[in-house]
């Protein structure tokens, strides 16, 4: 029996790479609908998130993997999220929105799915700074603190963006609600 | 802290509150994202030590092919100011250029006797050696493909040859390798000796695959 013991005593140690891809794996679905809420297009998710991995890898060994990752990692997805947005024109992000707005059919069976389906759509018409925090705030749940941290924006920047898109966010959901948007 | 968040609408709430649910990425997504993730991984573990020593050698490269430029330049304005370039020490005969092949760039001297030679005399700089050797061993490197440059200027292509042959004997690995091999090469050709070019040619692109010279060198035997 004492070899099984040995057997299993000495599990192996995990690498700084084997951590980081497992810190990924554990937060890739995560990182999917950060990117989604975020406003980028079904077709940019999968290459985005290769992207944040990037990052993730290449600042593994300097990062303080005692706090919470989700902040951080949505930092670095909503600057990459924006660097790309640069990249295109605003217009293209409109379009895209409108083309999102299909998952507010009819034939959408569940409520939750249609509700989710609204908040996307409202969460769209928000400009990219504020729907940033509002998405990390309420629905992320994050800190203000940490919020302000992570994007690199003063506390009350952050309260001020959050005011602010919360009021747009409302206003963007009842103009959806009444159908406005659609038909 | 709390007093500076704004209450959100009642309306608002029930969103937020299916909002906050993360749907779970498909497995055939999951898989290919993690397989590309560790491609990344794999690739990125072997690219950080590269593209910073090619960096460092690329520049020093273009550095000592530049430095070289002038010297060879300054020499053939030198020469055509005299008539004719004096050589000064004719180490390697042409003839020796014939008993030995010409892309053996770390041939070493066929039949060394069985003397042990004396520890305290080395033949060649070594890498750990003393930084004024090194730098000797440099101006020597220089000062020997300046003349073989100078040569070549003059389409006296055994000459060339020669100087690169005795090069390969003294510095096999020396900095001024690249520039060598590419010298010879194109000694080569310009002696017709083409099916000897185009060997040449691949080895210096087996062996300098980054080479800027490369492209140059890959038409030239065409």
């Amino acid at each position: 029996m004492g070899y099984l013991r040995l057997a299993h005593s000495a599990p192996p140690a995990p690498t700084p790479e084997s951590a980081c891809l497992a810190a990924f794996e554990g937060e890739i679905d995560y990182l999917f609908t950060t990117l989604k809420r975020l406003g980028a297009a079904p077709h940019e998710i999968e290459d985005l998130a290769q992207e944040i991995f990037v990052v993730l890898y290449r600042q593994w060994r300097t990062l303080d993997t005692d706090r919470p990752i989700r902040p951080y990692l949505f930092g670095v997805a909503f600057r990459i999220l924006y660097a790309h947005h640069r990249r295109r024109t605003r217009e293209v992000l409109c379009a895209d929105v409108d083309a999102d707005d299909g998952a507010l059919s009819p034939e959408g069976s569940l409520q939750s799915k249609q509700t989710v389906a609204l908040l996307m759509a409202a969460l769209q018409r928000l400009p990219v700074s504020r729907r940033a925090v509002v998405v990390m705030h309420d629905l992320d749940e994050v800190p203000i603190t940490d919020i302000a941290r992570s994007l690199a924006i003063t506390r009350f920047g952050a309260y001020a963006r959050l005011r602010k898109g919360r009021r747009e966010l409302a206003a963007a959901v009842r103009r959806l609600s009444k159908g406005e948007a659609r038909i | 802290m709390k007093s500076h968040i704004p209450q959100a609408d009642p309306e608002l709430d029930v969103l937020l509150e299916d909002g906050r649910v993360i749907p779970r990425v498909s497995e055939v997504v999951r898989a290919r994202s993690l397989s590309r993730a560790r491609a990344t991984m794999a690739a990125m573990a072997v690219i950080p030590r590269e593209p910073l020593s090619s960096v460092r050698r690329r520049s020093l490269t273009i550095a000592l092919a530049a430095s070289l430029a002038m010297g060879v330049g300054a020499a053939v304005a030198t020469a055509a100011l005299r008539g004719r370039v004096p050589s000064p020490s004719q180490p390697a005969p042409p003839a020796v250029l014939h008993t030995q092949r010409p892309m053996h760039t770390l041939d070493v001297p066929p039949s060394r006797p069985s003397i042990v030679p004396p520890p305290a005399v080395t033949a060649r700089p070594q890498r750990w050696a003393h930084p004024a050797t090194a730098q000797e061993s440099y101006a020597a490197e220089l000062d020997l493909l300046a003349r073989a440059q100078v040569a070549y200027a003059a389409r006296e292509f055994a000459d060339v040859l020669a100087r690169v042959a005795e090069h390969g004997r003294k510095f096999p690995n020396g900095r001024l390798a690249e520039e060598r091999e590419a010298l010879r090469v194109r000694a080569l050709e310009g002696s017709g000796r083409t099916e000897e070019a185009h060997r040449a040619a691949a080895t210096f692109a087996d062996r300098f695959p980054r080479s800027i010279m490369l492209p140059r060198l890959s038409r030239e035997p065409r």
